[in-house]
């Protein structure tokens, strides 16, 4: 798995050089650097081939949109996991919140509804075998 | 016998809608459907499982009770459960929200040159345009030929100052040494500065009752050439006051 994206990450590295030099060259350019100029544009192209490739390993990876406002806005897409974990937890405290609140409910419920109606809770306890109200 | 065997055969026909059915003469009316609240002390009417036992299965032998269902089975994974321990994310959660992640893209990918930190929608390189508008493309990346390579012949000389941009690169690395700089250097010189002002302020002391005598006495003669010439108790006080 992470073999893929050390492949891809080479290469997008590699590109990103291959940029950043042809920027330079591009930035005061003199005539004798035209030949390095051309060798630089084909190393894009193969640069692209090379990502182009990539492609074919990583079909089955999915990326959340919400990452790509991340990068837009300048701001670290870490800060999307982070508060995509922070989220994550606090929904499971939520959940966890309304299930034990519900089964305090229901122990509460077969509690009264003993006192109340005795033999039809001894049924019901029959029946549900394990739900004995919590003494 | 003929009248039964036609009402047998009436009863093998298609059958009429329930509603015919359920009204249908010399048939008992069918039983009240029981209160939704119920009464204290008022058991559910029998009648209540019979209905329901053909609707499910699991209800078969419930008893007075309706509208059961099967409780959900305690290995079920719900949110009862720390999912981020389930999934074994302890560790990516304490990573990303133990520490204090950094908030601008060039902390995350810092070799990459250029000025990343600003909205790509200044230049127009955000990635959501890639995906909103993707940009037309050839089946294959083909080298670029001789006679396509003319296309790429450039003015000789340094660009002018507005394309450069895209070439600075201000950012972390030097700010981070800044940073460092300030931060070695920021314990020293408030240490100086501290000092200095404490001399300052010490001076200030030391000067103070000085100054205030001095001012004493210059009250005292003005005081004395004065014509109303106050009484020497107040000038006792104000010489012990300034004792103190």
């Amino acid at each position: 798995m992470a073999e893929k994206f050390d492949h891809l990450e080479e290469h997008l590295e590699k590109f990103v050089e291959n940029i950043r030099q042809l920027g330079i060259i591009v930035s005061d350019f003199q005539p004798s650097s035209q030949a390095g100029l051309s060798q630089k544009l084909n190393f894009i192209v193969t640069g692209l081939q090379d990502i182009d490739k990539c492609r074919q390993q990583l079909h089955d990876i999915t990326v959340p949109l919400e990452v790509f406002e991340y990068i837009d806005q300048g701001r670290n897409p870490q800060l999307y996991t982070k508060e995509c974990l922070e989220r994550a937890l606090a929904k499971n405290e939520q959940v966890k919140g309304k299930i034990d609140t519900m089964k305090k409910f229901k122990s509460l419920l077969i509690q009264e509804l003993s006192k109340v109606f005795p033999e039809d809770m001894a049924k019901y306890r029959s029946i549900r075998g394990e739900d004995h109200p919590p003494s | 016998m003929e009248n039964f065997t036609a009402l047998f055969g009436a009863q093998a026909d298609p059958q009429p809608p329930p509603s015919a059915l359920g009204f249908g003469p010399g048939k008992p009316p069918p039983p009240p459907p029981p209160p939704p609240g119920g009464g204290p002390g008022t058991a559910p009417p029998p009648t209540a499982t019979s209905a329901t036992a053909g609707a499910d299965k699991s209800t078969a032998g419930s008893g007075p009770f309706y509208l059961m269902r099967e409780l959900p089975g305690s290995t079920e994974l719900t949110g009862s459960t720390n999912l981020i321990t389930h999934y074994n994310l302890e560790q990516a959660y304490n990573k990303f929200c133990g520490k204090k992640v950094k908030e601008k893209l060039s902390n995350f990918l810092p070799d990459l040159p250029g000025m990343i930190d600003l909205p790509g929608s200044h230049d127009n390189s955000s990635l959501r345009s890639l995906i909103e508008k993707p940009p037309i493309l050839s089946s294959s990346f083909n080298p670029i030929t001789g006679t396509m390579l003319s296309g790429f012949r450039l003015h000789t000389g340094p660009l002018p100052e507005q394309c450069r941009l895209m070439h600075i690169q201000p950012p972390k690395k030097k700010n981070k040494h800044k940073h460092k700089q300030s931060r070695t250097q920021d314990p020293v010189p408030p240490e100086t500065p501290s000092d200095s002002d404490h001399k300052k302020k010490k001076k200030k002391k030391e000067e103070d009752p000085e100054r205030k005598r001095k001012k004493k006495e210059k009250k005292k003669k003005k005081n004395r050439h004065s014509p109303d010439h106050p009484g020497m108790g107040s000038s006792q006080a104000s010489s012990s006051s300034s004792l103190r």
